[in-house]
């Protein structure tokens, strides 16, 4: 390799080494906790580090990798044994706090509306600026958003990209048969386009293998999620929906280690539960946090709730989905499951894609079967199909009985709506619904 | 500068521009005509027309606020659409007897929920819009008209056949023909219309019985083609964007001295760059063509920037444009993306680009009026 494209590479992999030594930090720290807890959330740090591993070492080594989403059926990826990674897993983690602010004033500059979601924002700064390896092709995601839609024709005309082979599956509005046969139709000119990029092919058998791993890890997740609703629930902010996201949905898609880490996790929520010892010091409030939480606004956000206020996130939308299982009978099957479930059944894409009502019927099923005593919306900037459906959620909590709070800030800009202010508003909020006092 | 001819057809298209309820509409309302409204300009008028219905395009002009609205949607969805759904909270759609909402944009389409909820609108139906163009997204959008014009059946139990969706066809097109004459006299060196009065006529046509407005249409062409041009301007500007049905906004960017000549609109030249196919045995899936490949497209369509960007660049040719002008209603990520890459597009061009947000009540008109002065004045105009 030149040195010239030695810089090149250095740059595009600069964030990503960034990340590494902070999560590398991260586990250090944990490393000195004896926990099992710990030991169950060392090893998704770790795996996440080993994404970054994985991700390098093809950029370095010339080894083809796609990049794409976790509603793009990434078991299709893991039967093909292609590596693939979500390029915007830099923001979406808050890992790099240290220049996330500075790249997103950054992204101000490039011209595109400050209204545009910050998240998406970064990742085209990201691409544009050279700060992220190039893959071998990109699959686009034309759902559940307006600006995943933009974005990826953006980032195709960019100087960086404009090479790179860009392939969206168009994603219909319902959530019926129709759909699912024709975005499986869709998810197969995917595969092709995969082995146009990487030369790899799909074995069918290998994929039925992938997709019973895959659903043995889903029965666990479900599994996991009904011991969430125990009261005191058996985990506390620090452990559970977003692992189980991140390992089942990205890094380890019909793969066993996902199942093992279940197992890990179920049996020691299960042990809590038997014991009736939760892990959040006093769980007086059981709360659903409905829309994503970035690590950042956990660290910022949750020790307060729990410490302050008594609040348990029982659930939030990423931890939460009614899973079916693949039928692995024949490829037109497997396909089928894989659309429903890319459309119909993934975190976030599930509840904002289609019309309203798997938005609301979630918050229904989450607030009766989680013992859920309040709502809140964080109403994150990029997300304007949730903050049209305030009205509609907060009538659905009202009809179920539970005190509804909107907020209004960006996940990915601290400054949008400062944390003091943030954590004001909830005050009051539980002051004015009568949830309590501080503790 | 103003169009001089004073022809009575001309006020009649401007006073349909400024309300909802045009005294012709209501003429046929109390007739007891049906109106189906629809939200998007990728919505299927044809299929209403051959109900013997009449289309009507969702717009919310005359607003006076938000203070309904405001309780369902939040203070960063588009103005459009919460002053339009506060319309319809406030009873000012009840004339509608039915609602077709396209899954266009991430604000529009949380109104189906939301008026669906609140709004006793006999018939409110959702139509799912790809964003590929390919053949089995003809396929699938074919699928969806069939399943709107069942819905349009089943409510009012009509029965729209082929031959009732061909002569709607046929009538739609003759508006389209009959759009791009009045553009042509555009391109002359000294055009006899505005832009404000043109934007006027195009958006009557979605708030007309349309047999009488292609009537109207032709005597306003045949009077424009005698008249005097409406003076020299000092440049000739092509508007692009998202939803502008107001023709205030044209009246304040034409009070630099600048003329609009032509546009990329969907109230505008989408309308008309293409025509439905007459010779397609099956008329649905002549609609179905039109709407997802023939018809220029609008962001939310993935992988057709280019094309596009063309269409602007040609358009900049056919109407001898010095300057585009690039407005956004704040919060529209389509359109925040679009003309993100316009930019570029345009850059390599050499073909000056202005960029203005604005919300969708005109307010801030004398801020409008500035910066398109200082873009002409930076062509050296």
């Amino acid at each position: 390799m030149s040195k010239v494209d030695k810089a090149i590479l250095d740059k595009q992999l600069e964030r990503l080494r960034g990340d590494k030594t902070l999560l590398q930090a991260f586990v250090d720290v944990l490393s000195m906790d004896p926990s099992e807890e710990a030991d169950i959330n060392r090893f998704v740090l770790k795996t996440v580090m080993d994404k970054y591993d994985e991700i390098m070492n093809c950029a370095e080594n010339d080894i083809p990798f796609m990049a794409a989403y976790f509603a793009n059926c990434p078991e299709i990826f893991t039967a093909m044994d292609v590596p693939w990674w979500i390029f915007l897993q830099t923001p979406f983690l808050g890992v790099s706090s240290p220049f996330l602010a500075s790249d997103t004033d950054e992204t101000e500059k490039m011209g595109l509306a400050t209204d545009f979601c910050t998240v998406l924002r970064l990742a085209m700064f990201y691409v544009e600026k050279n700060l992220t390896p190039k893959p071998a092709g990109l699959i686009a995601l034309l759902h559940p958003c307006d600006g995943t839609v933009v974005i990826h024709q953006a980032i195709g005309k960019t100087k960086a990209w404009h090479d790179v082979p860009v392939f969206g599956a168009d994603s219909p509005y319902w959530d019926d048969e129709r759909t699912y046969k024709y975005y499986g139709e869709e998810t197969k000119r995917m595969v092709d386009f995969v082995t146009q990029c990487t030369g790899k092919k799909l074995d069918i058998d290998r994929l039925r293998e992938v997709c019973k791993i895959s659903n043995q890890t889903y029965q666990l997740w479900a599994d996991y999620n009904d011991l969430r609703k125990a009261v005191p629930c058996p985990h506390d902010w620090t452990i559970g929906p977003p692992q189980c996201f991140a390992l089942a949905c990205y890094y380890y898609p019909g793969k066993i280690e996902a199942v093992d880490w279940f197992k890990k996790l179920v049996a020691n929520a299960e042990k809590r539960v038997k014991a009736g010892t939760g892990m959040a010091a006093g769980e007086r409030i059981r709360a659903l946090w409905f829309d994503i939480l970035p690590i950042m606004w956990q660290f910022d956000i949750s020790p307060w709730l729990e410490q302050e206020w008594g609040v348990n996130i029982v659930m939030n939308m990423f931890g939460y989905t009614p899973y079916e299982p693949i039928d692995t009978k024949n490829e037109t099957t497997m396909f089928r499951g894989l659309a429903k479930r890319s459309l119909s059944q993934v975190p976030m894409i599930r509840q904002a894609r289609g019309v309203a009502d798997n938005f609301l019927g979630d918050i229904e099923r989450i607030v009766k079967d989680y013992k859920i005593d309040c709502v809140i919306w964080p109403g994150h900037m990029g997300h304007k199909d949730g903050n049209a459906s305030i009205g509609m959620m907060r009538e659905k909590c009202r009809e179920l009985g539970v005190p509804f709070l909107s907020i209004g800030l960006d996940l990915f800009d601290k400054r949008y709506t400062a944390i003091d202010e943030v954590k004001d508003r909830i005050s009051k909020f539980f002051q004015a619904s009568g949830l309590g006092q501080k503790k | 500068m103003e169009t001089k001819t004073k022809s009575r057809v001309l006020q009649e298209f401007q006073e349909a521009s400024k309300t909802l309820m045009n005294p012709a509409l209501k003429k046929e309302k109390d007739k007891g005509a049906k109106i189906i409204g629809y939200f998007c300009s990728y919505g299927p008028a044809e299929i209403i027309t051959a109900a013997g219905m009449i289309p009507f395009r969702i717009r919310a002009i005359g607003s006076t606020g938000t203070d309904l609205s405001d309780a369902y949607l939040s203070n960063i969805n588009c103005s459009f659409c919460r002053n339009a759904l506060n319309m319809g909270l406030a009873g000012e759609y009840d004339f509608l007897d039915g609602l077709i909402v396209l899954n266009n944009c991430d604000h529009v389409r949380r109104i189906y929920d939301n008026w669906r909820r609140k709004i006793k609108t006999p018939l409110v139906q959702m139509v799912s819009l790809p964003k590929k163009i390919s053949d089995p997204s003809i396929q699938w959008y074919y699928d969806e008209m069939k399943i709107v014009k069942k819905a349009i059946e089943d409510k009012f139990n009509v029965k729209i056949t082929d031959d009732k969706l061909r002569e709607a066809i046929k009538l739609h097109n003759e508006t389209r023909r009959l759009q791009r004459k009045l553009y042509d006299l555009r391109k002359k060196d000294n055009p006899p219309i505005t832009g404000a009065d043109t934007l006027a006529v195009m958006v009557a046509a979605t708030a007309l019985p349309l047999k009488q407005y292609n009537q109207m249409l032709k005597e306003l062409i045949d009077d424009l083609s005698k008249s005097e041009g409406v003076g020299k301007a000092k440049a000739r500007l092509l508007v692009i964007g998202g939803v502008l049905d107001d023709p205030e906004y044209i009246k304040v960017i034409e009070s630099t001295g600048g003329l609009v000549v032509t546009d990329v609109l969907c109230y505008g030249t989408k309308n008309f760059r293409a025509e439905i196919d007459e010779k397609m045995k099956d008329p649905i899936a002549a609609l179905a063509k039109y709407y997802i490949a023939d018809r220029p497209s609008c962001p939310r369509m993935f992988g057709d920037q280019l094309r596009r960007a063309q269409l602007v660049k040609d358009l900049v040719k056919e109407f001898k444009v010095d300057g585009v002008i690039g407005q956004r209603i704040v919060f529209c990520d389509l359109w925040a993306g679009e003309i993100y890459m316009l930019n570029d597009d345009l850059k390599e061009a050499g073909i000056p680009f202005l960029k203005l947000d604005r919300e969708y009540i005109m307010a801030g008109a004398g801020q409008v009026r500035t910066r398109v002065q200082a873009f002409i004045e930076s062509m050296g105009r």
